[in-house]
């Protein structure tokens, strides 16, 4: 009887062994394959090389020093090409043909969006999707407890600058550049939130991606008397925009979503952009946050080429960090069931970049606060902490 | 099995058939990532149809169209919000997108009876523009820009939720506009068509009526492109301005080219032969390309593209339904053929 007894612990201890261990795709014993999908020759593949080489960055430093339990962390990089279409093809191909854990850093709303039918059939997690877009972080859509957002969206982004200008001057009158894409979408959702909640009305003008003359929507802002105007573009967008207004004789304050934080606007601007402020969902590179200071140190360790540093390098860096937290919170023998789980289980986490992230299995947005920075004698200074 | 023409033999077609419904089979059967090269096919299931209204269109009646991503674009959007905003279920969807795409193709049909060649398809990519700002603006319906959430199709209460599923409605659907091109190709309004295009003097002297056939031609293109749009829109379960991009409508001409101009079996051909190079052959070549080139795959996509289409105009101008046709004359007379290239 005790021998039947130890040998039905001994079988049910092996399958409770057995069952921990249930492999996952993409882990194998030494190994954990993770797939993004970049635009890599599109309308945004400056952007597309830069972020997947922040990310390696980090995973090259992890993988030096033992990986994560033990096994390296491999990116497999699809293209694209900011075409929703391609975007659910090379999903397809990295869960189904190349075998992926999970999806990591997928960039751009509309590619995001359309690959959510496919994350929700094989049951992949996407971890920080490369959009602000607020949408990646509704509960009530489909595949979003597969989500896990990293970025304040665009639509607090806007909310915040709206409250920020409107404390600092009650009469402002508020003007807003936005492209007219999903980006854009967004952010409109944040405008109509701050219009309810604050009573103000704010004067919109839209322009198509890709565009590169700003005089029209200038005009009608200087028209409408615009005193402060939030420039939702990424890079050249807002240094257009600042320019054409200085050569217009306008001169309102000039305030940006997170896109146009890059330090190449201020750069470029000139004197037009003095005083130039937007708003960010990390702290800068440069700064003295401890995630930065590990980024500088890494980047000169491995003598990364000086074009790539900055924001956006920065930002697959400590996108990167959250998914290796939630690698390691996934355990020794992880699925991606246990990555969901252990990425629920972050919370105020503080990477040394973003804000304390926490996520919970009713709220995937890890972060809803962002700090301000503003362009002093050419130099980006931060002029907040945290705010949301 | 002789067809209703002389000149075809029709035996290979029911083995064709079984062939494309046995195929998903035989994938699943061979690899592990069978969902993958169905949704590739699925794709091109889709696009033959539009390409084979197109090939009516530029091939058959040589009225050059660069809006055809804009028609695609207008039968997604308007099927969505037909199902899932109106109410109505998706088979009756799929009759009426179409016909509302069809009115859309003979509105622009109008420019084309006084303009052609290049004017004809400056004017059809500016219809594209206007579509997507439309879109754009049309929110309340469209979500705007942000993209729109599709249903799955449901016929008769059966819900086509996968790519397996999806395979066998699309390529149900592929089989019919192709019969129903080929039908159309070969029939009165097939000859009319062509007339106008080798001569519209000679076609309005023989009593082709010249606005009539050409608005019909752009009618008829409309309504396979919405037949397209529709199904896109549903087995996508997403649609956003990003998926209808002008260069779209460049790939569709290039399909169609590349299969050889007026012949519908010509756009299948071609069609799958730029999916296929588009979906399976330059992802998985990239990383080679990359490393010999340093260039992206979307790049050299964009090169081959451009390159294949410059080749086949210069060397193969009927396409390859022509190089086919070509071979089959070769071992047909063969020894006895002309002293001729065989390609």
């Amino acid at each position: 009887m005790k021998k039947a007894t130890g040998l039905f612990i001994l079988t049910g201890l092996l399958v409770m062994g057995c069952g921990n261990r249930a492999s996952a795709p993409g882990v194998s014993e030494d190994k954990i394959l993770i797939g993004n999908v970049q635009d890599l020759s599109g309308p945004m593949k400056e952007l597309g090389a830069v972020l997947p080489a922040g990310s390696n960055l980090y995973f090259r430093y992890v993988n030096e020093n033992g990986g994560v339990h033990g096994r390296q962390i491999e990116m497999k990089v699809e293209d694209h090409q900011y075409n929703p279409q391609k975007a659910v093809a090379a999903a397809k191909k990295l869960i189904e043909k190349d075998q992926v854990f999970c999806l990591y850093q997928v960039i751009g709303t509309s590619p995001c969006e359309a690959i959510r039918p496919i994350l929700a059939e094989s049951g992949t997690p996407l971890v920080a999707p490369a959009t602000q877009s607020g949408s990646m972080s509704d509960m009530s859509r489909e595949a979003a407890d597969l989500i896990f957002h990293t970025d304040t969206g665009y639509d607090k982004q806007t909310r915040i600058l709206v409250d920020n200008i409107l404390a600092d001057n009650v009469n402002a009158k508020i003007g807003l550049i936005y492209q007219d894409d999903d980006y854009g979408e967004n952010v409109l959702k944040g405008a109509a939130v701050a219009e309810s909640s604050t009573g103000v009305a704010i004067q919109k003008e839209a322009y198509q991606r890709g565009a590169t003359d700003f005089a029209g929507q200038v005009a009608n802002l200087m028209k409408g008397g615009a005193t402060h105007v939030i420039i939702a573009g990424v890079v050249k967008e807002p240094i257009i925009v600042m320019k054409t207004a200085a050569a217009m004789g306008y001169a309102p304050k000039f305030y940006g979503t997170s896109p146009t934080m890059d330090h190449r606007v201020s750069l470029a601007a000139g004197p037009a952009g003095e005083g130039f402020t937007s708003a960010n969902f990390a702290s800068l590179w440069n700064s003295d946050a401890v995630a930065a200071v590990l980024y500088r140190e890494l980047c000169s360790k491995y003598e990364v080429p000086e074009a790539y540093m900055g924001m956006y390098h920065f930002y697959g860096f400590i996108t990167a960090q959250v998914l290796v937290e939630g690698l390691e919170r996934a355990g020794q023998y992880p699925t991606r069931e246990r990555l969901v789980n252990g990425l629920e289980t972050l919370n105020n986490w503080d990477g040394g970049a973003f804000p304390p992230i926490t996520y919970s299995q009713t709220d995937h947005a890890g972060t809803e606060s962002v700090i301000l920075v503003e362009v002093k004698e050419g130099v980006q200074t931060v002029i907040t902490d945290w705010i949301d | 099995m002789k067809g209703r023409y002389e000149d075809e033999n029709l035996t290979w077609i029911p083995l064709l058939i079984v062939g494309i419904f046995l195929l998903p089979f035989m994938l699943k059967g061979i690899t592990y990532s069978y969902k993958y090269y169905l949704f590739v096919l699925n794709m091109a299931g889709i696009y033959i149809i539009l390409t084979v209204g197109l090939d009516l269109l530029s091939g058959y009646t040589g009225l050059i169209s660069l809006g055809h991503s804009a028609f695609l674009a207008i039968g997604a959007y308007t099927s969505a919000i037909l199902v899932d905003q109106v109410g109505i279920p998706f088979i009756l969807s799929l009759v009426i997108s179409p016909l509302i795409v069809g009115i859309f193709g003979f509105l622009i049909g109008f420019p084309a009876l006084r303009i052609t060649g290049m004017y004809l398809g400056l004017t059809t990519m500016g219809f594209g523009f206007i579509v997507k700002r439309l879109i754009i603006a049309l929110r309340v319906w469209t979500k705007g820009a942000g993209g729109l959430e599709v249903s799955p199709p449901v016929i008769f209460g059966f819900t086509f939720n996968s790519d397996w599923d999806n395979y066998f409605l699309i390529f149900t659907c592929a089989i019919i506009a192709v019969v129903v091109g080929r039908r159309i190709g070969k029939s009165k309004i097939g000859r009319a068509l062509m007339a106008i295009r080798d001569s519209e003097q000679a076609a309005e002297a023989t009593g082709v009526h010249l606005a009539k056939y050409k608005m019909l031609a752009f009618f008829i293109s409309g309504l396979f492109a919405g037949f397209a749009g529709a199904l896109f829109a549903h087995t996508s379960h997403f649609i956003s301005t990003d998926h209808f991009d002008i260069i779209l409508s460049i790939y569709f001409i290039i399909m169609i080219l590349v299969g050889g101009v007026s012949s519908i079996y010509g756009a299948v051909l071609g069609t799958l032969f730029i999916v296929l190079l588009d979906y399976l052959f330059v992802p998985e070549l990239k990383d080679l390309i990359h490393g010999v080139f340093n260039i992206e795959g979307g790049d050299i996509q964009s090169l081959l593209f451009g390159l294949i289409m410059f080749l086949f105009i210069i060397f193969q101008p009927t396409g390859l339904y022509g190089m086919w046709i070509k071979m089959k004359i070769y071992w047909k007379l063969f020894p006895f053929n002309p002293k001729k290239r065989l390609i």
